[in-house]
């Protein structure tokens, strides 16, 4: 009896939960106009068509924000990865007399958040010129030192053996990060990347300012456009969070493993 | 942050321990400057040349004057700061603590064998993955006053008030908290349950054997057993709330008057639409303080309790 209370209980959270998507989905397949409102509308499936997404991708640069979105969060987690990976490894495996004072430097990096740095952080991007360019974005997320703390942990799991009886074989220190840490340590670089990925996708603020013309615009920024265009109706407006959503909740479908874990990871250890 | 006090620690044995190489010093932070490059200039530097920018005036042309600390006196003098600090902490009071136990009680529910356990799990955690703009768009939309599924669910419910949420100050907080929830609930409940699946399972036997009920479990077992994931939640949630700024600048743009406009929208405004660098620069300045400050104390209560 108490086990069915819960089941209840969990079963009709979780439909809560959900409604605002189902609902998201239902309103976009809607005319134009046509409200989901009342439960009737809810259950007149007659009128649902595609129409919308056919107007909001023809009439916006939707499918072009998408495609940066992808590009800009592909280039700062494979980049992010790499460099974090490196630097994970100098601090794990290469002992040196400064290490202490860098690791305090970089890991002060997640005392400020990049929120409370915009002006200046504006500034500097508006003297290299790279306002307006995908770069803004994508080099300022790479400063996130998260991804050293996780794999530097990792890291400290490979056995000092391996390292010792490589280096007896001669290897030098940049065949024992390419042909030992690197491959030992792959899980956790997808999972750091998985979570690297998700930041710069819904990366928001600073995209937001750094991004002046619609053809540079990603998702996230872009989709506030919507907006201020005051014909958009609010299905379309559904259609368009619809269109921005799908990516993620197939990649979400898709590795619901790995995201879960590595969001565990990332946020547990950060 | 414990970690890089015992890294420090161990950093300093090593430093007693081993004579001065150059060439593994150097070859050492070879592999960091591929990171310390971006860091130092989109991180660093900025930190630095904003606390320079703070004590001038400034605009989108550049340097016009130094006035040393004129920005801080007529921020600190201001009305407007404290009552969008204010906001900033309003929100955290309202966010901060709904989210977390929010997250705990469905962490609770997932980690008993319900049905669909790991589909349910997904359905919680899902809304984590979309950007700020799709979950203030859904919310803007389901917050309507008029056409509304949520004033509509009231209607149901027998609640005819047509409450206007997004324009009306005495709600536009929970709006906003609604929707924040909702998004990253799903986040906290991923790792209060990371946290319940390293609590013993012998813990639990040994409280009921001792006669405890399910509520003296909770008491005794789970929420020490959670305690490390919650110090870091708390604190994380605190800065994530302060960080506010998507949701307000879509959903309200600081309305309805100025009701939500935090922090993070002043400097924005401040900086991008009246065009002033210096006096931005000086309340981010101040904003990191405060952010600095909390972390402080939360380093120093977390130390304390482990030490």
């Amino acid at each position: 009896m108490k086990k069915l209370g819960l089941n209840a209980a969990a079963t009709v959270l979780a439909l809560l939960f959900v409604f605002p998507l189902i609902w998201m989905f239902l309103t976009s397949l809607k005319p134009d106009g046509v409200n989901v409102y009342t439960l009737a509308d809810w259950v007149d499936w007659s009128d649902l068509n595609t129409g919308n997404y056919v107007k909001v991708i023809r009439d916006s640069q939707i499918l072009l924000w998408t495609w940066n979105s992808l590009v800009i969060g592909v280039l700062t987690t494979l980049i992010s990865i790499l460099l974090s990976s490196l630097a994970a490894f100098s601090f794990s495996k290469l002992p040196f007399r400064t290490r202490g004072i860098f690791y305090v430097l970089i890991v002060s990096g997640l005392l400020i958040p990049t929120e409370a740095i915009l002006i200046p952080l504006y500034e500097t991007a508006l003297h290299l010129e790279l306002i307006d360019n995908i770069w803004a974005i994508i080099l300022p997320g790479l400063t996130n030192p998260i991804g050293i703390l996780l794999l530097k942990q990792f890291m400290d799991g490979v056995p000092k053996d391996y390292i010792e009886a490589a280096q007896i074989d001669g290897s030098r220190s940049f065949r024992l990060w390419w042909s030992i840490c690197l491959p030992l340590t792959r899980s956790a670089m997808v999972s750091v990347g998985i979570f690297f990925f998700i930041l710069s996708w819904n990366n928001f603020l600073w995209p937001y300012l750094a991004i002046t013309s619609e053809e540079n615009m990603i998702l996230s920024a872009g989709l506030p456009t919507f907006l201020s265009n005051n014909n958009m109706s609010l299905n379309l407006i559904m259609t368009a969070s619809a269109i921005a959503a799908i990516p993620t909740i197939v990649v979400f479908i898709l590795l619901q493993r790995q995201i879960v874990q590595g969001v565990a990871m990332s946020g547990v250890k950060g | 942050m414990e970690r890089s006090l015992s890294e420090k620690r161990s950093a300093a044995a090593l430093r007693r321990a081993e004579p001065v190489h150059l060439l593994t010093e150097l070859k050492a932070i070879l592999y960091l400057i591929p990171f310390l490059i971006p860091f130092t200039v989109f991180y660093l530097w900025p930190v630095i040349r904003g606390a320079w920018m703070s004590l001038h005036v400034w605009g989108i042309q550049g340097m016009q004057k130094y006035v040393a600390l004129t920005n801080y006196a007529k921020i600190l003098t201001n009305s407007d700061f404290y009552a969008y600090l204010w906001n900033s902490f309003y929100f955290v009071l309202l966010c901060a603590p709904t989210v977390i136990i929010l997250g705990l009680l469905l962490a609770l529910i997932i980690n008993q064998r319900i049905w669909l356990r790991t589909l349910i799990r997904s359905v919680f955690f899902l809304p984590y993955v979309l950007s700020v703009s799709v979950v203030s768009f859904i919310w803007l939309r389901l917050l309507d006053a008029k056409n509304g599924p949520v004033n509509a669910a009231l209607h149901m419910l027998g609640i005819h008030a047509d409450i206007n949420w997004l324009t009306d100050h005495r709600f536009v907080w929970w709006a906003i908290t609604l929707a924040t929830d909702w998004w990253s609930v799903g986040f906290v409940m991923v790792l209060f349950l990371a946290g319940l699946q390293e609590i013993p399972t012998d813990h639990y036997e040994a409280a009921k054997i001792d006669g405890a009920n399910a509520w003296q479990r909770f008491w005794s077992v789970t929420l020490p057993g959670l305690s490390s994931v919650m110090k870091i939640q708390i604190f994380y949630q605190i800065i994530n709330c302060l960080k506010l700024f998507g949701q307000v600048q879509i959903m309200t743009g600081g309305g309805p008057g100025d009701s939500t406009n935090t922090m993070i929208r002043y400097i924005y405004v401040t900086g991008f639409k009246k065009d002033m660098f210096g006096m931005a620069a000086a309340q981010s300045m101040v904003f990191c303080l405060i952010m600095l400050l909390i972390a402080v104390i939360q380093f120093k209560i977390t130390d304390r309790k482990d030490g």
